[in-house]
């Protein structure tokens, strides 16, 4: 399917058709506006069963149970699970923060083209997408749509961002809480350097708004490692004040700093119920979203498997 | 500032080390964007103006450490009279000779020059600094090092003086230099200095040779040279000489030794009592009523002789101040009987006159242990022959090769043989039989007769050209008349061997008349005149029997009854193969010392190369065997110990640059005037050292401080000045 694409900057052909085989699926149940691969909260008329329930005037004579009439001498409905269609997000910092490269490409790249794969992974199972870029304001926003043709306008979208010094994480997060109204999926792609609480207050207002909410935390190599040696200027992105040091001097403060923003990242997002993922942009694109598919997908069947049964 | 070591100031090229690794390592200040600001610390700022200033200082510092090092050991040092402000040690490497001759032992009731050398040598420790090299060496006539060169340690340097005492050698003085100037060739010191502590005797330092002074000012020229003398008085009596003079030592017979006592002091010595014992036995005392100064006296002692064996013979004095060359020693070996085998080969008496001479006896008697066959060529008993103690050959035509051999055998195994020309021999089958080189025969190669009458008639007289040897020495109790009436007409002309000397002369020439070789153990004599009256009136003449007799007590005398002199080599000499590969030397003060024995020319020897004590060494082919006693004495040219004063000693030296310390003080002074070089090295070390202990402190200190600084920085954290 990959090589009839138009020629999308950020879509790679040789990544995608690592990604066919894989699927992009909804943690929990969201609300779609068609049928679709997703659990709906939504009782409707399906194949697959979900429980009896007792006749009532207006229901249907085609959904009572003649079998269980034939055991029982009761009337009963049978209730089946509507399946249908999800609305992703896709949240993409483009602070100057996220425009630190220690190799070629920088960390908005990345995350440009981290969020083109999952946009063609969303459309191509049928589900909507939609992108807000942000900085300290929203930037850009289309709502989610299914059409593959929004992956050019996607493309464009990405292509004409202009990173802007500041960002403000928590409160776009809020901004995005309100403009999303029915239960989605939402997925910031950030590198998240900001406070530690405002980030997982915003996040947190997302996944208490019923959103499944997925972070791609976004990091440089030198910014996991800090291996610098000798006498280094290091530029603040984001207008802070420059700082002359020896990096081995001040490595294990660093790390141990790092670390410790790391941990508190993690900790919130995995105790709120947010899927946490680092992506460290040495790493191929494919890896990166294979291992967190396959990851999701094996959560995510685990636990249905146990409330089908 | 000189350098003891200039060539390792290359060292010092080593300073590039550092600027290189500066050039290669210098902190180049790089600038990133960076995004994580925030979990940066940012107490630990430091500006690149800092960043340089560090690398620069901790580059001086390396540098300045580096070169310090090098000088170091270079070894820097300083004069001091170049008034250098730099700071260093007075410090010298330090040769101390101390003369251990035996005249060091001569002390007038106190203490002896031995004793008080050391004392100035305690003197010269005291300004020697620890660690300095110090080499202590006793002179003698063969030099010992006691210490070589080791770093001064003053409780060791103690302890390496009290076993030391002065040998019985005398002082090969002109050894001396050569000995000192390779122990300072061997030092490795900023200025080197020679103690020399002697008893200035006259007869060493007196009169210098002229190559001793240009040896001692080359010394001079390498080191500083200190000449402390330990004078004392100059009386001493030796005992010089002891030596059989007639009788045979026989069983049951009588020699007459000679002792002679020397008065080496100004003053004349009087009642001198000489005590002459045998194996320890006081058997004679003489009184000498007095010795004049510089005078020798002689006296006549008389050992009689109850058994067979070997007998060690004494002659001593008492009271002196200087013991050690109070004894002299020879050894007797006693036979039970001797016997003389004469072989005559002449037409006329010539048998009859050499047993004639060899019976003559004061009282007319003979004597029953002193047999003398005559036997006329051409037999020749060669079993009788194994059996004498001396075989004499006179005036035999010729003899066969196995006789000849035979007759080597014998000497070889100790044997004497006495040789004879005369009208009859047919010399080119002499020369032929006895071979040449030192395996030969005889002592000569023979030649024609020689007319050595003048136009008169009358015989040449004879002339004893070694006058001291056993064989000559009772000739000099002859008048001198009686001597000159003996008078050779007729000799063989010889060609004398390297091996071989000449006893006798004839009077005006170098013309041998007796010649004596040793063959392995024994000795021939040859005389290249005839023992009949046709050549000489030799036999005619008192001094035939004299020379006859004393040649049989000589040669059937032993090798070992020659006495040695301290420093001597000791061999034991083997007549066959022998079963033990080791020979054994004990010595006068019970150590056993045990020599390899070795083949050289068909002959086996045991050699103890040094005999370093007076005394009766005692020789044994092995352990279990019985011993042969060897007499051991000292040089008595080291007996006269008369010292030069100070003033005569500084005359003696003028010229080869040698300061004589008279007096302790004198010592210190000249001691401390003549160390003008000051050693900076220590300085340079500690100055290096210091270098590199600030300079890893200072590369420490910023990675400990960054250690004990918080991790997170306050918004109000201040930039930390890096040095």
């Amino acid at each position: 399917m990959s090589q009839h694409l138009p020629n999308i900057h950020y879509l790679d052909p040789e990544v995608l058709q690592r990604l066919d085989d894989l699927e992009l699926v909804a943690r929990e149940a969201v609300e779609g506006l068609r049928s679709g691969n997703h659990r709906s909260p939504l009782r409707g008329f399906s194949t697959e069963f979900a429980h009896h329930r007792q006749y009532a005037p207006g229901d249907a004579i085609r959904d009572l149970d003649w079998r269980l009439y034939g055991r029982t001498d009761r009337y009963y409905t049978k209730l089946y699970e509507a399946e249908t269609n999800f609305d992703c997000c896709l949240l993409v910092d483009s602070s100057r923060s996220m425009t630190y490269a220690s190799d070629q490409l920088s960390k908005l790249e990345y995350a440009k083209f981290l969020a083109a794969s999952l946009a063609y992974m969303v459309l191509k199972q049928r589900d909507s997408i939609g992108l807000s870029v942000f900085d300290s304001k929203v930037r850009a926003y289309f709502p989610p749509r299914s059409s593959m043709n929004i992956l050019l306008e996607l493309d464009r979208l990405l292509r004409s961002t202009d990173p802007k010094p500041k960002t403000n994480i928590a409160q776009q997060l809020d901004e995005t809480t309100l403009l999303l109204n029915r239960r989605s999926v939402v997925i910031l792609i950030s590198d998240l350097f900001a406070d530690p609480d405002d980030v997982l207050r915003g996040l947190r207002h997302l996944r208490f708004a019923g959103h499944n909410v997925v972070v791609f935390h976004t990091l440089d190599p030198y910014e996991i490692s800090f291996p610098f040696k000798g006498a280094w200027h290091f530029e603040g992105l984001e207008e802070e004040e420059p700082l002359i040091t020896q990096p081995e001097r001040i490595r294990q403060d660093y790390l141990d700093s790092f670390n410790n923003y790391l941990e508190t990242i993690r900790s919130g997002c995995v105790g709120s119920g947010i899927d946490y993922s680092i992506v460290d942009t040495s790493r191929p694109l494919d890896a990166v979203l294979g291992e967190f598919i396959n990851e999701r997908k094996a959560a995510f069947f685990g636990a249905s498997t146990g409330t089908r049964s | 500032m000189s350098f003891m070591h200039p060539l390792l100031l290359l060292a010092s090229l080593g300073v590039a080390l550092p600027i290189i690794a500066h050039l290669i390592n210098r902190h180049r200040v790089e600038h990133t964007d960076w995004a994580a600001m925030q979990f940066l610390n940012r107490s630990v700022r430091v500006r690149s103006r800092q960043l340089r200033l560090r690398d620069i200082l901790l580059l001086i510092l390396r540098c300045l450490a580096i070169l310090c090092l090098a000088f170091a050991i270079a070894r820097p040092f300083t004069d001091k009279t170049d008034g250098s402000w730099l700071p260093g040690e007075n410090r010298a490497g330090v040769v101390i000779a101390v003369d251990a001759s035996y005249s060091m032992a001569h002390g007038n009731g106190g203490a002896s020059r031995f004793d008080r050398a050391m004392e100035q040598v305690g003197v010269i420790s005291d300004h020697i600094q620890p660690g300095d090299p110090v080499s202590l060496v006793l002179l003698g006539s063969e030099h010992r090092v006691i210490l070589r060169n080791v770093a001064f340690n003053q409780q060791s340097f103690a302890e390496a003086m009290k076993p030391l005492t002065a040998t019985p050698e005398s002082l090969d003085i002109d050894s001396v230099p050569k000995q000192l100037q390779g122990l300072v060739e061997d030092m490795d010191a900023l200025q080197k200095e020679i103690f020399i502590l002697t008893d200035a005797q006259a007869q060493n330092w007196e009169k210098i040779s002229t190559q001793l002074r240009d040896s001692l000012k080359g010394l001079g020229e390498q080191a500083s040279v200190f000449m402390v003398p330990v004078t004392g008085g100059d009386e001493n009596l030796a005992v010089t000489g002891l030596d059989l003079v007639s009788g045979e030592l026989l069983r049951g017979s009588v020699a007459r030794y000679r002792a002679t006592i020397k008065n080496y002091g100004s003053n004349p010595t009087s009642s001198v009592d000489v005590k002459c014992r045998i194996d320890g036995v006081q058997i004679d005392r003489k009184t000498i009523p007095v010795i004049a100064p510089s005078a020798s006296e002689t006296v006549s002692l008389f050992v009689p002789f109850y058994n067979a064996g070997s007998k060690r013979i004494t002659a001593e004095i008492e009271g002196d101040s200087l013991s050690t060359d109070n004894v002299r020693r020879v050894v007797a070996v006693v036979r039970d009987k001797v016997s003389v085998l004469c072989l005559d080969g002449s037409s006329g008496d010539a048998g009859r006159l050499i047993r004639a001479a060899l019976m003559a006896r004061a009282d007319g008697s003979e004597d029953e242990n002193y047999v003398v066959r005559t036997v006329r060529w051409p037999s020749f008993p060669s079993r009788e022959m194994d059996q004498a103690d001396v075989v004499i050959l006179t005036d035999v035509p010729e003899i066969t090769k196995e006789q000849a051999e035979q007759l080597k055998r014998l000497v070889r195994r100790g044997s004497g043989l006495v040789w004879f020309a005369g009208d009859q021999i047919k010399i080119d089958t002499w020369n032929k039989l006895s071979g040449s080189g030192p395996d030969s025969l005889l002592p000569a190669v023979l030649g024609l007769p020689i007319d050595t009458s003048d136009s008169l008639g009358v015989g040449k007289p004879l002339d004893p050209s070694m006058p001291d040897h056993a064989v000559c020495l009772p000739l000099q109790s002859l008048p001198e008349d009686l001597l000159s009436e003996t008078r050779l007409l007729k000799r063989l002309a010889v060609e004398p061997a390297n091996s071989s000397f000449s006893l006798l002369n004839l009077a005006g020439s170098h013309s041998p008349v007796l010649l004596e070789h040793s063959l392995g153990r024994g000795h021939v004599f040859m005389f290249t005149t005839s023992a009949q009256a046709s050549w000489n009136n030799m036999a005619l003449t008192p001094v035939f029997p004299m020379l006859l007799q004393q040649i049989v007590t000589y040669l059937a005398g032993r090798e070992f009854e020659q006495p040695r002199i301290v420093g001597d080599p000791l061999s034991l000499t083997y007549v066959d193969q022998p079963d033990a590969t080791d020979a054994v030397f004990d010595t006068p003060s019970d150590q056993t010392i045990t020599v390899p024995v070795r083949e050289h020319r068909s002959q086996y020897a045991a050699l103890l190369e040094k005999s370093r004590e007076a005394g009766f060494y005692i020789a044994r082919v092995s352990v279990q065997a019985p011993g042969l006693p060897i007499a051991v004495n000292v040089d008595t040219r080291e007996s006269d110990v008369t010292c030069l004063s100070e003033a005569e000693l500084e005359e003696s030296l003028n010229g080869t640059g040698i300061t004589v310390s008279g007096t302790e003080a004198d010592l210190a002074s000249n001691i401390e005037a003549a160390r003008t070089g000051k050693s900076s090295w220590r300085y340079f070390i500690i100055l290096g050292l210091g270098f590199l202990i600030v300079e890893s402190l200072l590369a420490d200190r910023i990675l400990r401080r960054s250690r004990s600084t918080p991790a997170k920085a306050g918004p109000t954290s201040q930039p930390v000045e890096v040095a």
